[in-house]
């Protein structure tokens, strides 16, 4: 039986299915003592690793940033309009030319060159940019 | 008057007549699907379509899962646009009877709910649409692809760049040797519909027939485009010898404004017979009338 306090608090923060939180509220914790049937164990240290437990590989901010510029550009919206990683292309207005223009214009941005069968799985900026930063990596 | 043109058309049969006004009451016209020889192309000017009490029968027409799709659309506009283009195929097709439901890449296809004793007719359609007209074609027992395009539409990148990223190379000789750059962006604009509509009716999606792997030729006896006998092939660049003829196009240009390409499978036509594009602008529930028809050649 352990005999920290508030240990079956740790415990259920440590076994609750999102990863990210139970960081958060760990991370309080650098070092924790576990005392169980009076025997105690070394401290174990927690270590906040955020890359290691995120669900997906997002691309990086500026990455997204320069995607919705360039859409902003090619759909012809105004400064101020709402784009952002999660915005969808096809609720922002953009048709099949708008989309293929955006990718002409992101390849000449980044270098890189797009398969009709990747262009076809972009939905939202995000995904534009995630699928940028992989195409990158691979140059 | 009528400002349209077929760069296919032997004949140009110009009906007026057929304007039809529906009362309120009979919300839902009798079903009026083409024969297999025909095509059929609605379009709608949202800009003519104002009143609110029309636009809240419209949203009456749609499933649950269609009116959230409406309500995703971020800008009024687009919301608008998205509520006509199902308003549109609503009205042409008895909703209550039919289901929308898409192909395993994305094409939205028609699923009849029937009783065992009615074999429903194999409707195909496809929706194209513009910030300012949108259009649907129809047929029975051929898949279709149709694809507008605003005439005065800019492109934001070079356009011969454009065609080289995206046409084949015989397309791109073809763009390159036009002189006048109007005429040639509108080429690029009217050939990009046309592939287009060729890969929306095969419902593959984009990387199913990616753009630079085939050619879209026209008439190969005679290389100016606007003569009556030029037909459209598809030539797969893989396999040059091998011209597809299974597929009809058709090209016009609807309200003055915007470039149409339809493009259908021979189904039901017999080889030779020409196809029947009939041409129709319509505000759903309110009143259509037939702009055209046209005989294409094959």
């Amino acid at each position: 039986m352990a005999s920290i306090a508030g240990s079956s608090s740790l415990m259920a923060s440590l076994s609750c299915h999102k990863p990210n939180q139970a960081l958060s509220r760990a991370s309080n914790f650098n070092a924790v003592s576990l005392a169980i049937n009076g025997k105690s164990f070394p401290s174990l240290k927690l270590h906040s690793a955020p890359s290691r437990l995120r669900v997906s590989c997002a691309a990086k901010p500026e990455t997204v940033d320069k995607v919705c510029s360039i859409v902003r550009k090619q759909l012809a919206l105004p400064e101020d309009s709402a784009v952002t990683g999660e915005s969808k292309f096809s609720s922002l207005g953009a048709d099949s030319l708008d989309t293929v223009e955006i990718v002409m214009g992101l390849e000449e941005e980044f270098g890189i060159s797009v398969e009709e069968e990747s262009a076809q799985t972009i939905a939202t900026v995000q995904d534009a940019a995630d699928l940028i930063e992989k195409l990158i990596e691979k140059k | 008057m009528f400002p349209y043109s077929c760069k296919l058309c032997l004949k140009i049969k110009i009906h007026c007549v057929n304007q039809r006004m529906f009362c309120t009451s009979s919300l839902l016209s009798p079903l009026q699907l083409p024969s297999q020889m025909e095509t059929h192309l609605w379009y709608i000017l949202p800009n003519e379509v104002k009143s609110e009490s029309l636009m809240k029968k419209y949203v009456d027409l749609l499933s649950p899962i269609e009116k959230e799709h409406v309500c995703s659309m971020r800008r009024d506009e687009l919301q608008k646009n998205a509520l006509l283009a199902r308003a549109l195929i609503c009205s042409q097709v008895s909703p209550r009877s039919i289901e929308f439901k898409k192909n395993a890449h994305g094409k939205p296809e028609v699923c009849w709910q029937h009783s065992d004793d009615w074999h429903p007719p194999p409707l195909h359609f496809n929706l194209s649409h513009t910030s300012s007209l949108i259009a649907c074609g129809i047929t029975v027992g051929s898949p279709i692809g149709i694809d507008v395009e605003e005439k005065q539409r800019t492109m934001k990148n070079n356009i011969l760049s454009f065609a080289r990223r995206y046409f084949s190379r015989e397309e791109v000789e073809r763009l390159s040797a036009i002189s006048d750059p109007e005429v040639q962006r509108q080429e690029v604009i009217k050939l990009w519909t046309l592939k287009e509509a060729y890969v929306k009716a095969l419902g593959t999606g984009f990387a199913g027939a990616p753009f630079n792997t085939f050619t879209i030729r026209f008439g190969s006896a005679n290389p100016n485009p606007n003569a009556k006998d030029s037909a459209m092939v598809i030539v797969p660049l893989e396999n040059p010898s091998l011209l597809s003829t299974n597929w009809r196009f058709a090209q016009v240009e609807l309200a003055g404004s915007h470039y149409a390409a339809i493009c259908r499978e021979n189904g039901g036509i017999s080889e030779g017979a020409p196809m029947k594009l009939i041409v129709r602008k319509t505000v759903p529930l309110v009143e259509e009338h037939c702009v055209s028809e046209i005989d294409t050649v094959v």
